[in-house]
């Protein structure tokens, strides 16, 4: 086996013994690939045998992953791990590889141990569904190609993994492709309602926006970096970066594109547009795809390609590299609060959680961009980041299991469809209790220390935009902690809706989820709750402290990867920032809180008309249209285009191109038959055969029928407007 | 192993098979479309024993002579250029000749309805003895190396295409015949005239002495010349009109051999005939190309968007589409071009699987209108899935081969932008966000015909006959196995443009 040293640290190791060797990184992709590609195979011997062996094969890539956590305590993660040649790009070899290091294993932990609960909760959830097959497949494909990109070690497998989940994520929201009426997702009147097949095109084509300008950025990167691979492009980035920075503004533009596929498919401003209606989907799958995994495929991406801008940043000193930082910190701490005043308003259950998705989702690509903000706050900015990331994926994985949980129960996915639910449901309810303390970020719940990590790195960053962001940020958790209590309200203590008071009338009273279904939820809160009492702990033991292991294995991952003139800051929190980042948030909590409370607890009215009165009309229809941003974006670019194309198809193709050919071909007919008739008959014809026999006469005329056929005069007005264009090519190509 | 005189029975065969079709058929009837078949089997396995000779940078010529007086030989070649070209024009050829049987019945069936005529007697035997010509006209076109044979077979393409169309055609088949054969004729016609001044400048009819030109006063008028044939060929903006009209009329086997595999050949011979051998004269022309390409990217698909006709559409997009192969090529860079021809691939594959689908919706639903249609998924589950397939081939969704074609096209296009000018950046970047257009008016139609609550008087539709399903089945499992594996592909195409390169540097 070839060993080619890369750093101090990281070694590349190639030869497809490596695939056997570390056989985790490999086969937590390949074991769901394979598992979704048999699954038309096994629904050949019955449904149970199909749902048995899906949660199988989930299992098989959750212990894959599993097997990975042993490297992380050990202190010598594999690294890059090259298998073989995949593409040979003129003296430019791409490998196939994987890459594993504490980034990876943390982020492949997440999604494959959810991923395996939420089959088995799927199991009970879908049970009965008719086309299972297709939503094993789907789902089982999502599991293989998200693993695979996140232990991709170059961007163009990255890339392939991302359309992959890209793909799932399509075919799962439109699962209920027939569209009946109870599957639409939007309203109530006069709000427009979506069919799911509608919403699962949106998702692909705003997601798919972004993603063709991540790619246009790494064709620029490929021209100067000549490679594609993590490792590779991080090493040598002090050279390329350099050559990147003698065009001006080129390595601004090519950060911001590279922006752009991760703000798509994580769901930030501008292209947050799709998640909400990604919930039309199964619950389950809003659960892993759109709250818990692939959504933070943007944020892996972004932190992965963090240290190259980094270098450029601080060892190049180009403060072009900076915006990277500067622009992600502004769209994430912006969508914070887009999405959270958002939340305030809906009335879909899942769709609060959605765009609570959207708004914690922000806090990350914050915390990933305040860490270049400053060179002292780069550890931190990624911890927190990385950090929030896997707690937001333990409760928000809960809460939309729970809320499955809820919409299972009731059949009816509107808040004011419920009430009065805990009575009914009383599991659910606690569990989604302690996951919405988690999201609302209540000490000492995980959310708590995770959010203020981002806290801590905006102090720490320090500068004018890091203390603007941290304000957005914080109004946001306030926000946050008003909609956490208003959704819990409405949902599970306020008084029985009329909807419920209905079924309890017909004798269907909500009915609790069977153990498959809570089963898995109590896991997920059991382990945020283990979380958060390290959390805790870790205040007092240095050891327990959950975000100081992650801060020190990214900082060994970060320094394995770096060249070795790149300097790493690993900053010491003193305590007096602690306190300071604690005060505020406990004074966000408090005004959350008191405003929840007042707003939608004591005044036990309904809700609906409070909203629609007086200076808060106008603001809640600001919110309620979100902004107008979606009607807007319907207009401009769907009405748009589809304008666009028929106005050109009637003014353009319809009245121009295709009359040229009958307008030139009558033309060129006419000309002929009036030459014909005037010069041919009258001069040549009567005047000069005037003499001569008829017999040659009617010989000629034979002939001249086949002079006179369309077929030539058509070609020689084509030739004249291919002439015209032969000259006009000409002029423009600089020859003339 | 190679055996003597492959390249010659590559065309022969097919060729000797024409009249057996033709007399046979008029007994056999629609089974006369295994012996158009069974030459096209021998041949791909022919084009297979000589792939090994074409990998890492080979080539493998045949030596004929034709015309000795005048030093014009009939040598035949194959090398890294080709050789996929090739491939996919066979395969696409042997699966259609399979999916006409039941397609052609269907059609002959429709015709007895609607004019009370039984042509079928004659009929089959008409249908695949052109078909066959056809066939030997494309892969003649690819194999040739001098002009006037390249000429000759491309002339042949043209001819019983046309007869097709006129003679089974739909709508308005004989007008639409007419105007397809006249636009593309008179194409030829200028590119006729370019390689004969070429001549007149070289001496020479070989297509590698066009390089000769480079230099030459008269250098930029044959460049642009021999393109507009292309072009034409091609249908790019302002020159497409008789596109939508031909692949729309056509029969539709007919159709999906005529916007994946002919059109095409446009851009094989553009980079054999000019790209390469005259790289100089054509780089300068590399920008306002580019714009040309973006222009019928960006049209194409617009026009698509405004389609309800499903074969219009399909014809449309396939406009787009040539406008990303004309973007490689305008890019004149090695990476673009070779991802133009990798593109043919893809775009083969996958244009042929749609337009093969929308066969299927016309011969189950009896409409062609998007409008009627919706719900089918349900009734036709396979084609659904086969068809999206068919859809990200094109659209360039991994794990699909179009993914990584268009990859290369656009690293081409940003390589070569980044070395010349930032016009020409502006016009890559524009392009790259252009690509969710195709994406957009793919899935916007894969809903409104196969989701949604099922249409009126859809109720008795059905899977098609296996016969149909098969050849769409391989086409996408190539889709997918080379978008996963493409250095099947790129083993060939890639060393062949690196020598390239370094010949032009």
């Amino acid at each position: 086996m070839e060993v080619i040293l890369m750093s101090s640290e990281s070694l590349a190791i190639v030869g497809w013994q490596a695939v056997i060797e570390y056989w985790p990184a490999f086969m937590c992709w390949i074991i769901p690939m394979l598992g979704a590609a048999l699954m038309p195979v096994f629904a050949k011997f019955g449904d149970k045998f199909r749902d048995i062996l899906a949660v199988v094969f989930g299992a098989g890539g959750a212990v894959s992953t599993l097997m990975m956590i042993p490297w992380l305590f050990s202190g010598h993660t594999p690294g890059d791990v090259q298998v073989t040649d995949w593409i040979n790009f003129f003296g430019h070899p791409l490998k196939m590889g994987v890459l594993v290091d504490p980034i990876t294993i943390f982020v492949v932990n997440v999604v494959a141990c959810i991923s395996f609960l939420i089959i088995v909760y799927s199991t009970s959830y879908m049970h009965g569904d008719e086309h299972l097959t297709r939503f094993w497949f789907f789902f089982l494909f999502f599991i293989g190609s998200m693993l695979l990109l996140v232990v991709s070690d170059n961007l163009i497998q990255t890339m392939i993994g991302w359309e992959g989940v890209g793909i799932c994520s399509y075919g799962l929201i439109g699962y209920y492709y027939r569209d009946a009426k109870e599957r639409w997702l939007g309203g109530p009147e006069p709000t427009p309602m979506f069919p799911p097949s509608h919403c699962g095109m949106k998702a692909f084509v705003v997601t798919g926006i972004g993603d063709v300008f991540t790619l246009g950025a790494m064709f620029i990167i490929f021209k100067f970096a000549g490679t594609l691979n993590y490792i590779e492009l991080i090493q040598t980035a002090p050279e390329w970066l350099t050559e990147m920075s003698h065009f001006p503004g080129l390595i601004a533009i090519t950060a911001i594109m590279f922006l752009g596929g991760p703000i798509g498919k994580s769901a930030q401003f501008p292209l947050h547009e799709w998640l909400p209606e990604a919930m039309a989907g199964p619950t389950s799958v809003s659960a892993l795809i759109h709250a818990a995994t692939m959504v933070k495929a943007g944020v892996y991406l972004v932190a992965r390609m963090s240290p190259v801008f980094y270098i450029g940043t601080y060892l190049l000193h180009l403060p072009e590299a900076r915006i990277y930082f500067m622009a992600i910190a502004f769209v994430g701490g912006f969508t914070t609060f887009l999405a959270a005043s958002q939340a305030i308003v809906s009335v879909e259950l899942k769709k609060i959680l959605a765009y609570s998705t959207v708004s914690q989702i922000g806090y990350m690509m914050l915390g990933l961009g305040l860490s270049g903000l400053t060179e002292e706050a780069y550890i931190a900015g990624l911890t927190a980041g990385i950090f929030h990331l896997m707690s937001h994926a333990l409760f928000k994985a809960s809460l939309f299991l729970g809320a499955g949980s809820v919409i299972h129960g009731i059949h009816s996915i509107y808040t004011f469809d419920m009430g009065g639910l805990k009575k009914h449901m009383p599991k659910t309810f606690w569990l989604m209790i302690l996951a919405t303390f988690s999201l609302a970020g209540v000490p000492p719940f995980s959310g708590f220390w995770s959010k203020d990590a981002v806290f801590i790195a905006a102090m720490i960053a320090g500068t004018p935009l890091a203390y603007t962001l941290l304000a957005l940020g914080g109004i946001s958790a306030a926000l946050t902690m008003i909609y956490s209590i208003r959704y819990i309200w409405l949902t599970f203590l306020a008084p029985d809706s009329q909807y419920i008071q209905e079924m309890e009338h017909h004798g269907h009273s909500p009915h609790e989820a069977p153990p498959v279904m809570w089963g898995p939820i109590a896991i997920l809160v059991a382990i945020m709750l283990g979380i958060s009492l390290l959390g805790l702990a870790g205040q007092f033991t240095e050891g327990l402290n959950p975000e100081l292991f992650i801060e020190h294995q990214i900082e060994h991952a970060i320094h394995g990867i770096m060249p070795h003139e790149v300097e790493i800051h690993v900053p010491h929190v003193e305590l007096g920032l602690k306190a300071q980042a604690w005060t505020l948030s406990a004074f966000l909590l408090a005004i959350g809180i008191y405003s929840g409370k007042n707003y939608y607890w004591n005044r036990k009215v309904d809700e609906w008309n409070i909203e629609r009165t007086g200076w808060r009309a106008p603001v809640y229809k600001f919110l309620w249209n979100r902004w107008y941003m979606n009607p807007i974006y319907y207009k401009v670019f769907v009405d748009g285009f589809i304008n666009t194309g028929r106005n050109l198809y009637t003014n353009l193709e319809k009245a121009v191109f295709d009359k040229i050919t009958p307008v030139l071909s009558s033309f060129f007919i006419n000309l002929g038959i009036g030459l014909y008739n005037s010069l041919e008959t009258m001069v040549l014809d009567e005047g000069i055969n005037k003499g001569v026999p008829s017999l040659f006469t009617s010989i000629y005329n034979h002939i001249k029928k086949l002079q006179t056929g369309v077929l030539s005069y058509n070609i020689a007005y084509m030739t004249f407007i291919f002439l015209v264009l032969i000259i006009v090519l000409m002029i423009f190509g600089g020859m003339i | 192993m190679v055996f003597a005189n492959t390249l010659a029975l590559v065309l022969f065969v097919p060729l000797i098979a024409t009249p057996f079709a033709y007399y046979l058929g008029k007994s056999m009837g629609k089974k006369t479309g295994w012996i158009a078949a069974a030459p096209l089997v021998v041949t791909l396995l022919l084009l297979l024993s000589v792939t090994a000779e074409t990998k890492g940078g080979g080539s493998y010529v045949e030596h004929y002579e034709w015309i000795p007086t005048s030093n014009i030989n009939f040598d035949l070649q194959v090398d890294g250029l080709n050789i996929w070209v090739l491939l996919t024009i066979n395969l696409l050829c042997l699966f259609i000749s399979i999916y006409s049987i039941p397609y052609m019945e269907h059609r002959f069936h429709e015709w007895e309805h609607e004019t009370g005529e039984d042509i079928s007697g004659s009929g089959y035997a008409n249908y695949f003895s052109l078909y066959l010509l056809y066939s030997v006209g494309m892969l003649g076109t690819v194999l040739a190396t001098n002009t006037i044979q390249f000429y000759m077979f491309y002339e042949l393409m043209l001819v019983p295409s046309w007869a097709l169309i006129n003679n089974y055609g739909y709508g308005e088949r004989e007008r639409i015949g007419m105007m397809y054969f006249m636009w593309t004729h008179v194409g030829a016609v200028i590119l006729l005239a370019g390689l004969l001044s070429g001549y007149w400048i070289t001496g020479s009819f070989a297509i590698s002495s066009l390089s000769h030109v480079v230099g030459h006063p008269l250098a930029p008028w044959i460049v642009v010349a021999i393109l507009i044939g292309f072009l034409t060929k091609m249908a790019v903006f302002g020159i497409h009109v008789w596109l939508p009209y031909a692949h729309g009329e056509a029969p539709t086997p007919i159709s999906a051999l005529l916007s994946p595999a002919m059109i095409g050949i446009g851009t094989y011979a553009a980079v054999r005939l000019v790209a390469i051998p005259m790289n100089e004269t054509f780089s300068s022309f590399s920008m306002v190309f580019s714009v040309w390409a973006l222009l019928t990217m960006v049209y194409g698909g617009l026009m698509a968007l405004a389609q309800d006709d499903i074969k219009r559409f399909l014809a449309y997009s396939s406009v787009s589409q040539m406008g990303y192969l004309f973007l490689g090529l305008a890019s004149a860079a090695v990476y673009g071009e070779a991802g133009a021809i990798f593109h043919y691939v893809s775009h083969g594959f996958g244009k042929c699987i749609l337009f093969s689908a929308a066969g299927v919706l016309i011969a189950e639903t009896g409409t062609r209108s998007i409008k009627k249609m919706g719900g089918l998924a349900d009734k036709m589950p396979i084609t659904a899935t086969l068809t999206l397939i068919g859809f990200f081939a094109i659209g360039g969704v991994p794990p699909t081969v179009g993914f990584m074609s268009k990859f290369m096209i656009f690293s081409g296009v940003f390589d070569s932008a980044l070395t010349h000018s930032t016009e020409q950046l502006a016009v890559a970047v524009v392009a790259i966000i252009m690509t969710v257009l195709t994406v957009g008016y793919s899935l916007w139609t894969v809903r409104r015909i196969f989701f949604g609550p099922l249409a009126e008087g859809m109720e008795h539709v059905h899977e098609p006959s296996l016969l149909m399903l098969i050849p769409m089945a391989v086409f996408a499992l190539i889709a997918i196995i080379l978008g996963v594996y493409p250095k099947l592909v790129l083993d060939y195409l890639l060393p062949f443009f690196s020598e390239v390169a370094s010949v032009i540097q």
